[in-house]
């Protein structure tokens, strides 16, 4: 009974955290809900193998190019503000 | 009086529509589409609950001060969100910052990815016809 007070608690109270570079880990849970739901719907026929792998590719395509332009962006800003 | 052909079938794609609306990846479900049902329902809820513990029910805020469009995509994904809305009325559970916004990005993504699920559910449904289903 206390677990499950617990439990409800947690999704009546906020989580407690700012800005900070780690918080942007946040888009990975995100990032690959979209490679799941996108795959189940586009792939013709599920098979989990095949399933698991096009997802993973489409995630790590994802985060691949999340990164590149946020390496861009932040050479950008470095070259105008210096 | 007997309904048409194609009566029935917009019929059956509005009530495709409406169950993949009411329970995330019913719509698939009906149209024996189990495992990609499965995989719908638990991706969106997830990504759903996964928004709320990050930003508590305060981040469905139907009737207060959240912009439409997130109103908008947060409804999409059940109408248990009304539900939620109902509860958080007058800010009963207020958030703020980024828990709030990480809380509303997921909600909403989750929200809009049940609509992609809805519209690709309808085309399924539109594309077999009464027949298979």
């Amino acid at each position: 009974m206390l677990k499950a007070i617990f439990v409800i608690a947690t999704f009546i109270e906020p989580e407690q955290f700012g800005p900070n570079p780690l918080s942007m880990l946040w888009l990975l849970p995100l990032v690959a809900a979209i490679a799941i739901i996108y795959k189940a719907t586009k792939l013709p026929v599920i098979k989990a193998n095949n399933f698991i792998k096009e997802s993973v590719i489409l995630f790590a395509s994802i985060v691949a190019f999340i990164f590149v332009a946020a390496l861009t962006l932040h050479a950008l800003a470095w070259l105008i503000i210096g | 009086m007997a309904l048409r052909s194609t009566e029935k079938k917009t019929l059956f794609m509005l009530v495709v529509g409406l169950l993949s609306w009411l329970v995330p990846g019913a719509g698939h479900f009906v149209l024996m589409e189990r495992r990609r049902s499965i995989i719908i329902f638990v991706t969106v809820c997830l990504t759903f609950c996964i928004g709320i513990y990050i930003g508590s029910i305060g981040v469905v805020n139907l009737f207060g001060t959240a912009p439409w469009y997130v109103v908008g995509a947060q409804i999409m994904n059940s109408p248990i969100v009304l539900v939620l809305g109902r509860l958080n009325t007058a800010g009963a559970y207020r958030v703020y910052g980024w828990p709030n916004e990480i809380g509303q990005i997921y909600t909403s993504t989750a929200g809009l990815l049940n609509f992609l699920c809805i519209v690709n559910a309808v085309y399924l449904a539109q594309q077999r016809g009464l027949e298979r289903a």
